[in-house]
């Protein structure tokens, strides 16, 4: 994508329009949903930013990382933790510690991976995100009495006067948290830096020779996507009530890949799509055919790697040129 | 590479050539910095860069156009030409505001991509381009960088006539700040372009000297045995 080139007038109309209803339809959408419907929604919001921060590192810096969910986890966890042995109930306490745990999770990741390439990058991200579940499995202290995991956390307190979040409001928060992820993340891929980052994942020694660190960007790239992912993770957490040495683990982090995969990598929008399919096709496969929906969402894995290579999202893109471009040569 | 040992003048147009095998590649690929030197040192303007990374060579002033055309084939020309003035710029770590807001890097690279001929094409894929003027960008962008040193690994390969002197006339008008080193097995653009030849063989070097010289030495006329021939750049 890059710079983008030099987008047709109806190309560019059309998208913000998308944009338009869909931030109206998002905003509309506790006034006409039920509780579950609402509940539905905002698990998608949570698992739309998880993938978008995963397209950072893979789509983008190129890195195929299989321990994304170490930072999701993190963030959550630290959340957890704070509420189970220090009672804290606070938001602007509990979150930027939570983001503080995922950033320095991802940075002292980041530089045990990255001494590694290709498929060893693969198997080191495996293994430390392994190394967490392990950790948060055994570990006592990082564990409800008697459970696996923790349980018991609430809805935030953000400390507002006269008011308590409740899930409607709760929605709109996770709203309001990936709508400005989405703004800084689309800032980030289209700046310099960004460009860069995609120039690296096509050849690394070219960019070397054109003055490019590319270790360098390729380190911050992994340590923002932990940021990200931690912020999901912390959304998640509150949003479950509960947490998990899954969410830490392989489970977890193949998520936010096949999301990627299937919306389109390398470009942002195509997470957020690849998210809404999975979360509802998860959703209503798990209804209609309680065991056999991972077998209906694993195929339509493949189908959609099969007919639409580039992922959904970028297949319904190309799509919406030729349509604009047919629309332009009749106007004509 | 075997003891091998030798300086370039600044400005000066220095042609490496020897057959197949004789390690010019690796020789650039030392000099840029892709490969480690196991013993030696070697010098840039007085710097020791023996230790220093590709990157920082090129921050210093090295420009490399590759042997086998390394632009980056799935994004635009446009793209291409920003990344790689971008490159030494300290903003390239810039994350928040977009690329096209830099109005500086953009003139320059309108100005480069114009004088190249391909602005017209700036949005075309690289991997769309003919292989012409793929080269022509390679070098192009590897100018745009202000180098101080500009390697350039076989310039005219695949290249048709017509091409090779295009590629011929750039490298005559690089201008008495950059120092080029040519790597190239078509001798009419070694004989055109060179103020200066080195012969490398067995990662040796057997001559060096001005091109008569060269033309004329026993040793290489030898090593060139069965294509004796192509030394003399009017036979062919």
């Amino acid at each position: 994508m890059g710079t983008g080139g030099t987008q047709t007038k109806q190309r560019r109309w059309f998208v913000n329009s998308v944009v338009v209803v869909g931030a109206f339809i998002l905003v509309a959408n506790p006034l006409y949903l039920s509780s579950y419907g609402e509940g539905l929604m905002t698990r998608f919001l949570i698992f739309a930013l998880f993938a978008m921060s995963y397209d950072i590192v893979f789509g983008y810096a190129g890195l195929l990382s299989l321990g994304h969910a170490a930072f999701f986890g993190a963030g959550g966890y630290t959340v957890a933790l704070l509420k189970l042995h220090f009672g804290v109930d606070l938001f602007w306490i509990s979150a930027p510690f939570g983001l503080l745990v995922a950033v320095l999770t991802a940075a002292l990741f980041g530089i045990i991976a990255l001494r590694a390439s290709g498929i060893y990058f693969l198997l080191v991200t495996f293994a430390l995100g392994q190394m967490l579940f392990s950790l948060a499995w055994n570990v006592k202290w990082l564990n409800s009495k008697g459970m696996q995991g923790i349980t018991g956390i609430t809805l935030p307190d953000l400390a507002i006067p006269g008011f308590t979040l409740d899930s409607t409001w709760y929605y709109y928060m996770v709203l309001i948290f990936f709508v400005i992820s989405g703004m800084l993340l689309y800032r980030l891929v289209h700046s310099p830096y960004g460009l860069a980052l995609m120039g690296i994942r096509e050849d690394v020694s070219r960019m070397e020779a054109v003055g490019y660190n590319t270790w360098l960007y390729k380190y911050i790239a992994f340590v923002i996507s932990g940021a990200f992912a931690g912020i999901a993770g912390i959304l998640f957490t509150y949003y479950n009530f509960f947490v998990s040495p899954n969410h830490l683990g392989i489970a977890t982090s193949f998520l936010p890949m096949v999301m990627t995969i299937m919306g389109g990598l390398g470009t942002l929008f195509g997470p957020v799509i690849g998210a809404a399919v999975f979360i509802f096709v998860e959703n209503y496969a798990s209804i209609f055919a309680p065991q056999r929906w991972p077998l209906i969402l694993g195929g339509l894995f493949v189908i959609s790697i099969m007919f639409a290579r580039d992922g959904i999202g970028v297949y319904l893109w190309r799509l919406l040129n030729k349509v604009t471009q047919g629309y332009g040569s009749i106007k004509n | 590479m075997n003891d091998l040992s030798f300086s370039v003048n600044a400005g000066e147009r220095l042609a490496i050539i020897g057959p197949n095998g004789a390690g010019k590649t690796s020789l650039f690929n030392l000099i840029n910095g892709q490969f480690s030197a196991t013993a030696g040192q070697i010098y840039f303007f007085g710097e020791n860069v023996t230790d220093l990374p590709t990157h920082r060579r090129a921050y210093l002033g090295m420009a490399r156009a590759f042997q086998i055309i390394s632009l980056l084939m799935k994004l635009t020309v446009l793209d291409n030409a920003l990344l790689t003035i971008h490159g030494t710029k300290p903003h390239r770590y810039k994350m928040l505001h977009p690329v096209k807001e830099f109005k500086d890097v953009f003139e320059k690279t309108k100005h480069s991509l114009k004088t190249l001929d391909l602005w017209e094409k700036r949005d075309e894929l690289v991997k769309n381009l003919a292989y012409g003027e793929q080269r022509r960008l390679e070098i192009g962008l590897g100018l745009a960088m202000q180098p101080k040193l500009l390697l350039l690994d076989e310039p005219s390969a695949g290249l048709t006539r017509e091409e090779s002197s295009d590629i011929i006339e750039i490298i005559k008008n690089l201008g008495e700040g950059i120092t080029a080193l040519i790597v190239d097995h078509d001798m009419d653009v070694v004989f055109e372009v060179a103020e200066r030849i080195i012969v490398l063989h067995y990662g040796q070097i057997i001559a060096d000297g001005p091109p008569e010289s060269i033309q004329n030495d026993q040793m290489v006329r030898e090593i060139y045995m069965g294509a004796e021939e192509c030394l003399d750049p009017v036979n062919i």
